[in-house]
């Protein structure tokens, strides 16, 4: 509808371009300068941790240009030289199989945060859709889906993932993120429905349905931006909490076979390599891990946002 | 809560927390029918392999195997009421004598480690709140940041190589030394590293928590009116304080039990410490089902207890948490 | 009491359950019209459900007895066809007590006011946009510069002009306003409710005003409603209202107005009015012109 159609709705003529321009017909009492008006400052403020990030972007570049870094196949096994030292030729040295560590850890990272990836975004939009969907819900359907992620966090997560990897057959990235992903949502729905709930009742939310605003209107205007904030903290946990269970799940061999490189699968014959004392074996993928994990954590704290607390009484 | 309604109260929670152990039984006993794999192996293991079709059907229909779903649950839970769970498939024993062997090598490892946790945590959470900004609480964040982020698996490798493999120090796995089954000693030697893996990768988590709690705490009025008294920081601190941070300390032991156990099991995977999180992991790799089933709702009921504990306590130091369950005002939307 | 057929509330009763056993009726049969430019105000003290009514005719809730017609249509029928539905979200516009809350803190002011143009596809066109909110703005006293600003960083008084603004953007026929100036600060409120005699003059929409302050009723209002424990019990014409009240309540209220004198005020005795536990029968009478009083039998 055009501009036009709207005056011819309204009951009163539409003042006129002179009348816009300062010459209204009535008077409007009290009008505030707004300029003069004091602006707290609003919002928490996020300090971004340029340190993680940028730690977190380098290994991330070496994953992604790990053809470059480390040409050729990473699999390729040396028998001549297994479980061998740190050398000019191999700078991290090789595993029990005689495979290059340093092409591994590049060519295993971009597994490792793929799977990290995948998983979170499959477990977010999950998440997003049943929080929403419980929150916005009646009450009944609410207390249901409710109790149900309350049984779903009760099951040990591990059995649902064994399982899942059991019905799914030999693992690989996608299955694996897939199960990593489908045990994952729960945290998230519930914070995502705690916060619609609130939202709903609140009036900007009840005006904008007064003003005609369908369920996705709201849901991306006022509820998504709601929420969004407050669960990009738990979703960048949640890419390092996939990527520990990994790399868990394959060192116990539950998950990505050996074939498939992985941080996580690197370490699977970490056992045998305990018993020669062959340390970069099991130390350098470990760090690589550790690494990624903690600069994650330090991202997800700040998206957090600092708490200020205010002055202290003791 | 008056004293008045504590009785329905318990029975409501009681009645919640049967449907949840109903719901985990359903779930956990349809996901194992329906994994696949052959159900006979769970019962005859590679004696199947040599069954005739006819002696096949003839079994199948004596364990009932051929029966619906529904049927063949309702058998189950009957058995499982009368503590019967079958047989294990790879100890060719009955599940409860297997788990039953185990468990007190899980609960000398998880209940000390469990109690020192929270015992250091608070003690570290009290320091930091204490020397709040200082550059202990600074340093002392940041290297809990990093230590928590460490799996435990990779934790435990990492105390392998260094203490048993490069300097010798400490036993790197089981529960003790063959031959040795009684000494207390060398028992205690085998659950330093578990322990001290268990407790460095939570410490840090509950620590903070605690800390930041205690750091509320100590902004609320009541503690200048205590100051205004003449009471000292410290008698501020271990009197008042500590003790307003009391309910949510507990609730946080309770929440934090599933978390705590998944962290166990892989423990005592990499020592490969004679528990139940081992047996666990060995089921699962041996598709030993009729143990895992067991170990699953064992688990389960653990967790399900514990997360209601905890809630319970929460409703009991926030009556809010509870009103807004029951006094919810329906509103029709447009 | 029914005799316009623009807005009618025909025998509107609503009952909450705040758990399965406790319910609170809101409303109690209540029965009223609003004519065609009208502005009729609500009155009655916290709990009485006066915002029950704005909300039931504004269809945010569905009442467990009676019907809100709105020129023609039922507001809350189960099934309404597109255009009057399209009709009712553009011709009624509410405003909420809390501006705080009713804007979400997370947008500018632009997109809060651009929310129902967007809704409804209206004025896409950026230039057009772009002068139709600054002219909205401006019909609340509120200069383009606010545009940018968020709901955090306006006054109380700023942030209830722009809800008044949001509102008026759909031209609307029909306004709810559910005790606006209820948050607001003494000096603010004069200020708000001269904003609405102005509007109301100068757009001439029909306006639902409730608010528990009497003396911005009698200054706003054309006909004032009574309302006390749900029910609706006195309904006249301001002046009449004002000069002679009927009913026990309106009387307690009215009699509860401070008078401007201390000597006065001091001196005067306020009469207390008990609502009867069991109402047995009540019934409608007319007192005067246009003039209407719940008594009882």
């Amino acid at each position: 509808m055009s501009h036009e159609a709207l005056h011819v709705q309204h009951l009163h003529p539409m003042p006129t371009e002179a009348q816009l321009a300062g010459e209204l017909r009535f008077k409007v009492v009290g009008r505030l300068d707004t300029h003069d008006m004091p602006r707290p400052v609003s919002g928490r403020k996020v300090r971004l941790p340029w340190v993680s990030i940028a730690v977190l972007a380098i290994i991330a570049l070496g994953c992604l240009l790990a053809n470059i870094i480390a040409p050729g196949d990473a699999s390729y096994m040396d028998l001549a030289s297994p479980a061998k030292a740190p050398c000019a030729q191999y700078p991290f040295g090789t595993d029990m199989m005689g495979r290059s560590i340093f092409a591994m850890i590049w060519h295993g990272g971009r597994v490792s945060l793929l799977i990290g990836v995948l998983a979170t975004a499959l477990s977010t939009v999950i998440a997003v859709v049943y929080g929403t969907v419980s929150g916005a819900g009646p009450v009944w359907l609410d207390t249901l889906m409710m109790r149900v992620t309350e049984i779903f966090l009760s099951v040990p997560s591990l059995l649902i993932v064994i399982f899942l990897q059991a019905i799914l057959g030999p693992a690989n990235v996608v299955s694996i993120s897939v199960v990593l992903g489908v045990t994952s949502w729960p945290t998230i729905a519930k914070v995502v429905r705690t916060e619609v709930r609130q939202l709903r009742q609140s009036e900007y939310v009840v005006a904008s349905r007064c003003m005609g605003g369908g369920f996705m209107h709201v849901l991306i205007h006022h509820f998504a931006p709601n929420f969004l904030s407050s669960i990009m903290f738990m979703v960048v946990m949640n890419v390092r909490g996939a990527i520990a269970s990994e790399s868990t799940l394959s060192f116990m061999g539950l998950g990505l076979p050996l074939e498939i490189i992985s941080w996580g699968s690197m370490l699977s014959n970490a056992d045998r390599a305990l018993l020669t004392g062959a340390w970069w074996i099991i130390l350098i993928p470990g760090l690589f891990l550790v690494v990624t994990l903690v600069c994650m954590t330090n991202i997800g704290n700040a998206l957090r946002g600092e708490v200020n607390r205010g002055e202290r009484n003791l | 809560m008056t004293r008045k309604n504590w009785i329905p109260y318990l029975i409501k929670k009681l009645a919640i927390f049967l449907a949840s152990v109903l719901a985990l039984s359903v779930i956990v006993f349809a996901v194992s029918r329906l994994s696949p794999g052959d159900p006979l192996v769970s019962y005859y293991g590679e004696r199947t392999e040599k069954m005739s079709p006819a002696e096949r059907r003839q079994t199948m229909e004596r364990l009932g195997l051929n029966a619906p779903l529904t049927t063949q649950y309702v058998r189950w839970l009957e058995g499982a009421l009368r503590g019967e769970f079958g047989i294990s498939y790879k100890y060719k024993q009955d599940v409860l004598d297997v788990i039953a062997a185990r468990i007190g090598n899980t609960l000398l490892l998880g209940l000390p480690g469990f109690l020192l946790t929270f015992v250091l945590a608070l003690l570290l959470g009290i320091l930091c709140a204490w020397r709040e900004e200082s550059w202990l609480d600074k340093i002392i964040s940041k290297a809990g940041t990093v230590l928590s982020c460490v799996p435990e698996f990779w934790l435990s490798l990492v105390l392998i190589l260094f203490f048993s493999v490069i300097w010798r120090l400490l036993p790197s796995s089981g529960a003790y030394t063959i031959g040795k089954e009684n000494d207390i000693g060398d028992r205690l030697r085998h659950l330093i590293l578990p322990m001290a893996v268990m407790i460095l990768s939570h410490l840090w988590y509950y620590a903070y928590m605690i800390r930041n709690k205690l750091l509320e705490e100590i902004r609320a009025d009541y503690v200048l009116l205590a100051k205004s008294k003449g009471l000292s920081r410290g008698q501020i601190l271990f009197r008042h304080c500590l003790r307003g941070i009391l309910p949510s300390y507990i609730s946080l032991m309770a929440i934090s039990v599933p978390h705590i156990l998944g962290g166990t099991y892989i423990i005592e995977t990499v020592f490969s410490y004679p528990g139940i999180g081992t047996l666990s992991y060995e089921s699962a790799r041996w598709k030993d089902y009729n143990m895992l089933m067991v170990l699953c709702m064992l688990t389960g009921v653990v967790i399900i207890f514990a997360n209601m504990l905890g809630q319970i306590i929460n409703e009991r130091i926030d009556p809010r948490i509870r009103a807004s369950e029951g006094l919810e005002v329906p509103t029709n939307e447009p | 009491m029914l005799n316009s057929d623009y807005v009618r509330v025909e025998h509107l009763s609503h009952r909450f359950h705040l758990t399965r056993k406790i319910a609170i009726d809101a409303l109690k049969d209540v029965s009223f019209a609003i004519d065609r430019g009208e502005i009729l105000g609500l009155v009655g003290e916290s709990g009485s459900g006066k915002s029950t009514v704005a909300r039931c005719v504004m269809g945010i809730l569905k009442p467990t007895g009676g019907r809100v017609i709105y020129d023609g249509i039922d507001v809350n029928a189960a099934k309404l066809s597109r255009d009057e539905n399209v009709r009712l979200q553009k011709e009624r516009q509410i405003i909420f007590q809390d501006s705080g809350s009713a804007l979400n803190p997370r947008m500018s002011v632009r997109r809060i006011l651009s929310e129902p143009l967007d809704i409804h596809g209206l004025s896409r066109d950026r230039e057009a946009r772009e002068k139709l909110l600054i002219q909205n703005l401006d019909f609340v006293g509120l200069d383009p510069g606010v545009l940018e600003s968020r709901p955090g960083e306006l006054s109380g008084g700023q942030r209830q002009r722009v809800s008044i603004a949001r509102a008026l953007l759909m031209k609307p026929k029909l306004i709810v306003a559910d005790e606006p100036i209820a948050s607001l600060d003494v000096s603010i409120q004069a200020q708000i409710v001269n904003l609405f005699k102005h509007l109301q003059a100068e757009h001439g929409f029909t306006f639902l005003f409730i608010a528990h302050d009497l003396a911005m009723v009698e200054f706003l209002c054309d006909r004032v409603g009574v309302m006390s424990k749900g029910r609706l019990v006195e309904l006249a014409p301001t002046r009449q209202l004002y000069d002679s009240p009927q009913h026990p309540y309106t009387k307690a209220l009215l009699a509860a107005m401070p008078i401007p004198d201390p000597r006065r005020e001091r001196s005067r005795e306020i009469p207390v009015y008990h609502a009867p536990e069991y109402v047995t029968r009540q019934e409608w009478t007319r007192v005067g012109f246009d003039h209407y009083v719940l008594m009882e039998r």
